[in-house]
């Protein structure tokens, strides 16, 4: 390939020939069509039954809103905090409680409730629509098969590039915000719900059936209870996923946390930042909540007596008593649908928030990372030179500028010495798609920047998560920084970046590291900690010191996790590809971006697919020897659970 | 006895309703609240009911809607929402009557096309009376150092001074936000100069960039606009492109594609329109004849949106500081 680069550099672009030209021109058309179709007196069947669905989920925000600002702030924050405290006991009591009083400190309060009722709406339907459909795909393999590859679209094609037909179907407002949620939040609904499915395993589904219990038996008494730890992990993974869609939502009608984001990044990126942190907050207090709920009232823990049951529902009701009389005081005292921003006295009037003195807080870290003379500029602006100049403007020469025959030859045969030959084809073909839909050079200048990206974040991605395994202090220090990284608007931290490290791509690479980072750190946490303590003991009775038994014992018996960790990653950088366009970072991402921004609607979508594209392409290259070595793995929470067989063990089933 | 589990069911059923009953309850008392609301408008002498104004990202249009929003308020008892939806799909949202009014489209002829010409849902509201002008800036400072850099003849030659690291050997050209009107790549070509177009992304990127280059007093060129409040705290100057040639057919939108030749001319100035849903300009609402009439200047705007962005006010004050300010331009709308 380098032989290639260095002899016909420059010499053989993508030719036209082979390039299917009028593609987004097409596109464009499809979608004036629909926007007549729509448009037109006499809608037919299939738009009234969309009509119906936006009526559906117009009504579900609105109604949640109402009913929120019927209990007034004061009632909701007892309310929440009561019910989390009943059923998940008094540290996610506290939490909730802490969130609702820092939304009311941030001075955002009205926003927090409005995108909490609509994030509520989102997960319970992305629940609804996605747990039904992660059973049946547990159930049946061949359906698991033929949605995995939908659901890798829904999850890498950026929102940017269907939010218009979106609009055009379903109008702006809250309904096209939850559909659009909805498409990213599904997915990881349906695969956790499935591998918890699958994974109950094949004696307990045999015992039952001995004993004559029906499919339906099996799968309510059995199957689903057994699963229950997945799909509470299927409703967690659903909280975040949705969470970090609030910015894009508040585009078409969302309101909320992100028209905050968006408005606040042209005109003052502190308030930016601020209802980036509320947002964030949401998502941990709703994540910590559930998951605290989960625990507690898990069957398997609580074996409750009678006497027990009969007290603990005395305690529920006089926790929903306490709810209506707190409900009814609050209003009976005239407490404001939402919090105040001011509190009145006869005497004086006091500010009900300290927003001013966080933002000034704020302003002044930012003003700092803007100072051009400061200490930490001096050493980040060489650290992004050296990126630019040492790995990504390389790779980028090598990958668009080598004859395309070259390129293409070289990443297939990559993928066949290190997968083998079915992923080599699907790699060639996919690369083959980017190329004919007239998009190599940016699909090449996107792929540099996604292989450099990835490669920074396993480097350190495998570092802390090794260190975050050998010790709980440092993982469980880890977590809230992990969950902000992946709920956090990319764009509001990623402005900073662009001061530090003042050279394009750079701050999109910068992006994709730090979205991708927590998958890879979680997954080879997961990996080490589940080597099996026996080999570990075994290395140590032989003298092994920490240092030999991490490297010789633990970190090759996690390869795999670790290997799903780089997959994982790659996914997740793409995820981000346009959060690049918006910085910089040219190519793919730029195109989608400016798909939405100016209407060039076709184009947007032929980028979108090559972006799918390149996933699907550098999954293959990266996936390695795992499809066929990884039967009996239990696989990562995410993705990649399409390349697991159900595992049936011969001679099972005793009873 | 019954099973302690069917009683637990039954505690449940209770529950559920409870939640339902206040469910109802809240959605009750939303009605009885909007009816008032109409009763007090209503007592201001005109209908003007329920008006939805889109506010765009950026500092101007907030200006401009808050501006509307004073008037519309505290003139004639308009309930005003402020919804901000995005550029593109709001024409869709004007269609769908779920906004009434755009005060600042920077001609987006080809939704103009699909949604005022064809499908007749938006109307034209005329041009709100600012004024666009999209060309190339340079620091003042360095503009004082080569006054040469007057016209885009100058920066012939000296491309080498706009080097970074992002640029290799030629001037680094900070283009525009990728969603906005440009053909700064067709114009280097065009004029022959000797600059790499780099993309800094969004407009947010965009402004890091060159805000730091100039805290540092380093050369930058870039692709940039009026009216802008940033204007108002960076001191710029403007580098003079080729004039347009009355008769001669010169593109400025690159989205058209073919020959960079026919982009070699400096940009028109952009006239930004009102746009109005179709339903609200048929309501007959007072608040239509007010809009339709609002008329601000470059300045009017960039001082508002500099009082928002720059200071930090609140958009509300600032709006309703600035109506009280202007009487006179506020007391023409309403006439």
């Amino acid at each position: 390939m380098l032989v290639g680069y260095f002899v016909l550099k420059g010499d053989y672009p993508w030719p036209a020939a082979l390039t299917w030209e009028e593609l987004p021109s097409e596109i464009d058309k499809a979608q004036d069509w629909l926007l007549e179709q729509r448009t037109a007196e006499n809608p037919n069947i299939f738009f009234a039954i969309l009509d119906g669905f936006r009526a559906f989920a117009d009504w579900l925000v609105t109604a949640l809103l109402n009913f929120f600002e019927w209990l007034t702030w004061a009632g909701i924050i007892v309310a929440g905090t009561a019910i989390v405290w009943r059923f998940g006991g008094w540290r996610a009591g506290l939490i909730v409680l802490g969130a609702f009083v820092s939304f009311a400190l941030m001075g955002l309060w009205e926003e927090s409730i409005q995108t909490l009722a609509l994030m509520t709406s989102a997960v319970l339907l992305s629940l609804a629509i996605g747990v039904p459909i992660g059973i049946y795909a547990g159930r049946n393999d061949r359906f698991l098969r033929g949605i995995t590859p939908v659901l890798d679209a829904m999850q890498i094609v950026p929102a940017f590039a269907y939010l218009m037909p979106i609009v055009i179907l379903f109008s702006v407002g809250p309904a096209a915000a939850v559909i659009c949620t909805l498409i990213y939040a599904i997915p990881p609904a349906v695969r956790i719900t499935a591998l918890g499915v699958r994974n109950v395993t094949a004696e307990s589904v045999e015992a039952s059936q001995a004993f004559g219990a029906t499919k339906t038996q099996t799968l309510f008494k059995v199957q689903l209870p057994l699963a229950r730890r997945q799909m509470l992990l299927a409703v967690n993974q659903t909280i975040m996923f949705a969470l970090s869609l609030v910015v894009i939502a508040g585009l078409i009608g969302g309101r909320g946390l992100g028209d905050v984001v968006t408005n606040g990044l042209y005109s003052n990126a502190a308030l930016a930042l601020l209802a980036g942190i509320a947002i964030v907050i949401m998502a941990i207090a709703l994540d910590r909540a559930t998951q605290a709920i989960a625990d507690r009232t898990d069957p398997a823990r609580r074996q409750l007596t009678d006497e027990g049951r009969i007290r603990a529902r005395n305690i529920t009701l006089a926790t929903l008593g306490g709810i209506v009389v707190a409900v009814v005081v609050a209003r009976v005292l005239g407490a404001d649908a939402y919090y105040p921003d001011e509190f009145e006295t006869s005497t004086s009037v006091y500010q009900a928030n300290i927003q001013d003195t966080i933002l000034g807080w704020i302003q002044s870290v930012l003003d700092y990372v803007q100072d051009p003379d400061s200490f930490v500029f001096k050493i980040t602006e060489p650290v992004g030179n050296f990126i630019l100049q040492n790995f990504l403007e390389p790779l980028r020469a090598v990958l668009v500028e080598s004859p395309w025959f070259v390129t293409l030859g070289g990443l297939t045969l990559i993928a066949f010495v290190l997968s083998g030959m079915r992923p080599a084809i699907t790699a060639l073909l996919m690369l083959a798609v980017i190329g004919v839909m007239g998009v190599w050079d940016p699909g090449m200048d996107t792929a540099s920047q996604v292989l450099v990206a990835t490669a920074i974040a396993v480097v350190i991605g495998i570092a802390i998560g090794v260190w975050a395994a050998e010790s709980p202090r440092v993982e469980k220090a880890l977590r809230p920084l992990l969950d902000t990284l992946q709920t956090l608007p990319q764009l509001v931290y990623i402005i900073p970046f662009i001061y530090l490290m003042p050279v394009s791509r750079v701050p999109g690479v910068i992006a994709s590291v730090l979205y991708a980072i927590p998958v890879i750190i979680r997954l080879v946490t997961v990996g080490l900690r589940s080597v099996p303590p026996a080999a570990v003991e075994a290395a140590q009775a032989f003298g092994a010191s920490r240092m030999q038994v991490l490297a010789k014992v633990k970190i090759p018996l996690a390869r795999e996790s670790i290997m799903l960790g780089v997959n994982q990653g790659i996914i997740m950088v793409l995820a981000v590809v346009v959060i690049g366009g918006l910085v910089g970072s040219g190519a793919l991402g730029d195109m989608v971006a400016r798909g939405l921004q100016r209407n060039e609607f076709g184009e947007g979508v032929v980028a979108s697919i090559a972006i799918l594209a390149l996933g699907i392409a550098l999954d293959r290259v990266t996936q390695g020897q795992r499809a066929t070595r990884t039967e009996r793995s239990s696989g990562g929470p995410l993705f990649g659970l399409g390349r697991k067989r159900r595992q049936v063990q011969p001679g099972g089933g005793a009873v | 006895m019954t099973d302690p589990r069917l009683r637990g069911k039954r505690m449940w059923v209770v529950a559920m309703a409870l939640v339902l009953a206040l469910f109802v309850a809240a959605c009750g008392e939303e009605k009885d609240e909007s009816s008032g609301d109409n009763g007090s408008s209503a007592s201001s002498g005109k209908d003007c009911g329920k008006v939805v104004l889109n506010e765009q990202a950026w500092a101007g249009s907030t200006a401009n809607t808050y501006i509307a929003k004073a008037v519309l308020e505290d003139e004639l008892g308009c309930q005003v929402e402020v919804t901000k939806i995005a550029e593109i799909p709001v024409f869709q949202a004007m269609a769908d009557g779920k906004v009434d009014a755009v005060l600042e489209d920077w001609q987006h002829t080809d939704e103009y096309a699909k949604y005022i010409d064809k499908a007749g849902t938006v109307v034209q509201g005329g041009p709100l009376g600012v004024e666009g002008h999209i060309g190339w800036f340079i620091p003042k400072y360095l503009m004082d150092e080569h006054p040469e850099f007057k016209t885009w003849e100058g920066l012939k030659g000296q491309e080498d001074l706009f080097k970074t690291a992002d640029s290799g050997d030629q001037g680094m050209f900070l283009g525009g936000d990728p969603s906005y009107v440009q053909k700064d790549k067709e114009l280097i070509k065009a004029l022959g100069l000797n600059f790499k177009h780099v993309t800094a992304g969004a407009e947010p990127a965009q402004v890091a960039r060159w805000t730091q280059l100039y805290k540092q007093e380093e050369p930058v060129i870039f692709y940039w606009y009026t009216p802008q409040y940033l204007n108002q705290e960076y001191d710029l100057a403007e580098v003079k492109l080729p004039p347009r040639k009355e008769g001669t057919d010169c593109q400025d939108d690159a989205k058209a594609g073919g020959d960079p030749q026919q982009y070699k001319c400096e940009y028109d100035v952009t006239i930004i329109n009102k746009l109005f849903s179709k339903k609200f300009a048929d309501s007959g609402s007072p608040a239509y004849d007010v809009l339709k009439k609002m008329k601000l200047t470059n300045e009017d705007q960039e001082l508002v949106a500099k009082a928002i962005a720059g200071d930090k006010e609140d958009p509300e004050e600032a709006g309703a500081d600035w109506v009280k300010d202007n009487q006179d331009k506020v007391q023409e709308w309403l006439q």
